[in-house]
């Protein structure tokens, strides 16, 4: 066959040229489920996080186990809301934390202490327990005992947990959304999370002071106030901002074209203080899920930009900062409080561009 | 804004809008003859961001030409002329906000040639251009070629907002299809057939009208059974009497040369409920029923006018509107006499009609009392409340009026003696 010869290297051609993009890109950038095991046995602890997963749903009756454990599905995943509970929407999924016996709730805490930092105040478990407390706290004001309190957050397994399969850990409700995604026994995905408080002021409940929002809300300030005037200038938006931009349903919407200052031109104080900030929304989780996330974003750092608008106090309505890397993206916002006359409150959104869901 | 219906589908549409603090604009368009008429809707708060000062004072050249050169329509490459009918600042309620204070703005797009009224680039981008994260929901609420009458039939035709990956707000491209004149008239159809349908004060007033129309009168008394033939050339005669008279008062009104105040009339038709529920009970004007029907004919077509007024159609629509939206209404009409006169003909051969008769008499001036409250008053009282919950039920009670006549049609022949 005279031609045989033109068809083999017609097909070893493109082969090796595949083969020599395949070695020398990113792999990251193409890798949909990037994996934490490059020297860092992220979710280490998965094997834990499942044994406490059986452990809390053998506590449930059938009926709380159906609510729980659903399939994965995308569908499922994205069924996260920052809204408070109204009649039809938002369309959570999942057991109510309202519908947990003492036994069944300390099971549910055990889960998330072993899935989020259990120690520090006002982040990770703190944080998640004072948006509680804060929820209870418009419920008294408002009377709305059916849209607002601790009890109207809701726990999913979306997929059964194994340190195999792929599952989700999905928690949610007012002003906050936790989803931890696993896959082949790996955190695939900590994101989207969603994190906000109303009121912000000080609560106290079981004599402990919550106030989960306030190392974010410093962190921010603390960025803000490093920037020189230029800086200043550099990052600031001309938009005006009443809530985030990337929200429920606003899944996979990054800009093309990140705005405002590069993080580059900032000295190593202000990168620390900026490092800081996310660690604010990364530090919610374990230890280990915290270490790997945050390798990622100080590698990233130079590449990712800087934005702000409005007064830059982070305090009054409209004030807004991003964060927008190649991977990292976080967004605070602080609007008109609904039911405290005269406040403000934040809504705040940290996404993975490549691993919200788990990359799914 | 009030219309719990348009909330719902507006939540049903704008998915993730929801999630924003504030309800973001709607935008409700309306295709005229030569022009596109809209109103623009938003919470005065959100306009203030986006100006970045107090509102004060609305009706100032610097609102005009700000709602001019933020709403644009543009077709063939030419831009359009937007002009600011008026601004109103109204407060409105919200199903998450509450209460909040809400600005109206209306305005006219005229495009430099008529063909392209339907199809066109809506660039509207009022408080979006600056608050990022508001948007703006667009519905048609009129379109008479494509049938469309209110915003409740109709799907949004889209969300003006923020394009995050590019950074930028898109116009909505607006393809409303031709139409036609024939969709436009089977729509007015509709309509007039609804208004009786839906209408129970109408409704109501017919078929008390008709109540005695198959008897005798003797000695200022009903007494007993016309005749089949008799009977059905009386009804006749009280419907088309009827129906001369509102088609009068129709034309005249929807033409809009005089306009008939809603209340008075509203008020006039619930008299006349009562004054045919009086002569179904004593016949009040006997062998003049043909004049009282044309007169009161006249108060209910004021009252089918006001829905094609608020239309605001040219003149060859608004000809074939009234056709077709007393077309509807006769169609209508005649469906109730066919489906009910049978049954009333056959109960009035019987003593026991009396009942019947009174008994309806005595239904319809209540409620027509219940009316006259209402209307006066301004707010609805129990009975009328509890009219409006039945209302619904009325075929039950042409089923009732059935099964009475065919009871009473096994029965002994007894002519009705008073």
């Amino acid at each position: 066959m005279k031609y045989s010869g033109l068809f083999y290297l017609g097909i070893i051609l493109p082969l090796s040229v595949a083969g020599i993009r395949e070695l020398t890109a990113d792999k990251l950038a193409h890798d949909p489920l990037p994996r934490f095991s490059s020297g860092h046995p992220a979710a280490s602890n998965i094997s834990s996080i499942v044994k406490l997963a059986d452990a809390f749903k053998a506590t449930l009756s059938d009926d709380q186990r159906a609510l729980l454990q659903l399939e994965y599905s995308k569908s499922n995943a994205v069924r996260w809301s920052n809204f408070p509970q109204m009649a039809a929407r938002p369309n959570r999924v999942g057991l109510t934390l309202g519908s947990l016996n003492t036994v069944q709730m300390t099971a549910f805490k055990a889960l998330m202490a072993e899935a989020m930092d259990a120690q520090t105040v006002n982040e990770g478990l703190s944080e998640l327990e004072g948006v509680r407390v804060a929820d209870d706290t418009i419920a008294r004001h408002t009377g709305q005992s059916r849209s607002f309190g601790s009890g109207i957050y809701f726990i999913a397994f979306l997929g059964t947990p194994s340190t195999s399969g792929l599952w989700e850990l999905q928690y949610g409700g007012h002003h906050f959304a936790f989803a931890d995604t696993y896959n082949n026994g790996e955190l695939v995905g900590a994101t989207p999370s969603f994190r906000g408080v109303e009121p912000i002021v000080p609560m106290t409940a079981n004599g402990k002071v919550y106030q989960p929002m306030k190392q974010e809300q410093d962190a921010f300030i603390a960025v803000l106030n490093s920037l020189s005037e230029g800086q200043k200038t550099a990052a600031k938006l001309s938009g005006t901002f009443n809530d985030i931009l990337l929200g429920p349903g606003a899944d996979g919407r990054f800009p093309n074209t990140p705005q405002g200052l590069k993080i580059s031109e900032l000295n190593a104080g202000q990168q620390q203080l900026i490092l800081k900030a996310i660690e604010t929304y990364v530090g919610d989780l374990d230890k280990d899920t915290k270490a790997a996330y945050m390798n990622r974003y100080k590698t990233d750092l130079p590449g990712t930009y800087l934005a702000f608008s409005g007064s830059g106090s982070m305090e009054q309505i409209s004030d807004y900062i991003r964060l927008d890397g190649p991977r990292l993206w976080l967004e605070y916002n602080t609007q008109v409080s609904r039911d405290f006359r005269g406040a403000t409150h934040p809504h705040s959104v940290w996404r993975d561009k490549k691993t919200d869901y788990g990359g799914n | 804004m009030r219309n719990y219906c348009f909330l719902i589908a507006f939540l049903l549409f704008a998915g993730d809008l929801a999630a924003h603090p504030m309800p973001g604009s709607v935008v409700k368009l309306s295709v005229l003859n030569r022009e596109i008429r809209g109103v623009a809707f938003m919470p005065k708060i959100e306009l203030e961001n986006a100006i970045g000062r107090p509102v004060g004072n609305l009706n100032t050249p610097f609102f005009t030409r700000y709602f001019t050169s933020h709403i644009r329509a543009i077709s063939g490459g030419k831009p359009w002329k937007t002009t600011i009918d008026k601004i109103l600042v109204a407060t409105t309620q919200d199903s998450t906000v509450g209460s909040y204070d809400e600005v109206e703005v209306h305005f006219l797009m005229m495009p430099p040639d008529s063909d392209n009224l339907r199809n066109f680039t809506f660039d509207y981008d009022v408080i979006i251009h600056q608050v990022v994260t508001h948007s703006a929901i667009v519905f048609v609420e009129q379109d008479w070629k494509n049938g469309v009458r209110d915003d409740l039939t109709t799907r949004p035709l889209g969300v003006i907002k923020l394009d995050v990956p590019t950074g930028k707000i898109f116009p909505l491209e607006v393809r409303l299809g031709e139409g036609s004149s024939w969709k436009g008239f089977m729509s007015m159809v509709s309509l007039g057939m609804e208004h009786i349908r839906e209408g129970t004060d109408h409704l109501l007033f017919l078929l008390t009208l008709l109540l005695p129309a198959t008897l005798l009168v003797k000695r200022k008394r009903w007494a007993g059974f016309w005749g089949v033939s008799h009977s059905l050339r009386h009804i006749v005669k009280i419907v088309t009497a009827f129906t001369i008279g509102h088609s009068i008062t129709l034309i005249i009104g929807s033409t809009g040369i005089v306009h008939f105040p809603v209340k008075p009339i509203e008020i006039l038709i619930a008299v006349s409920i009562l004054v045919s529920a009086a002569h179904a009970f004593r016949p009040l004007f006997p062998g003049k029923e043909l004049f009282i029907a044309a007169g009161f004919g006249l108060i209910h077509g004021m009252a089918f006018a006001e829905s094609l007024v608020s239309l605001d159609l040219d003149a060859g629509s608004l000809a074939l509107s009234i056709l077709g939206f007393n077309l509807g209404i006769e169609l209508m009409q005649l469906l109730i006499i066919v489906i009910t006169i049978p049954w009333l003909i056959i109960l009035s051969r019987n003593r026991t009609y009396k009942e019947v008769r009174v008994g309806g008499a005595i239904f319809a001036g209540i409620a027509a009392v219940a009316w006259i409250i209402e209307r006066v008053s301004g707010s609805p009282n129990s009975i009328s409340s509890a009219l409006q919950a039945i209302s619904g039920s009325a075929y039950g009670l042409l089923f009732f009026l059935a099964i009475l006549a065919l009871l009473s049609y096994f029965k002994k022949n007894s002519p009705e003696a008073d």
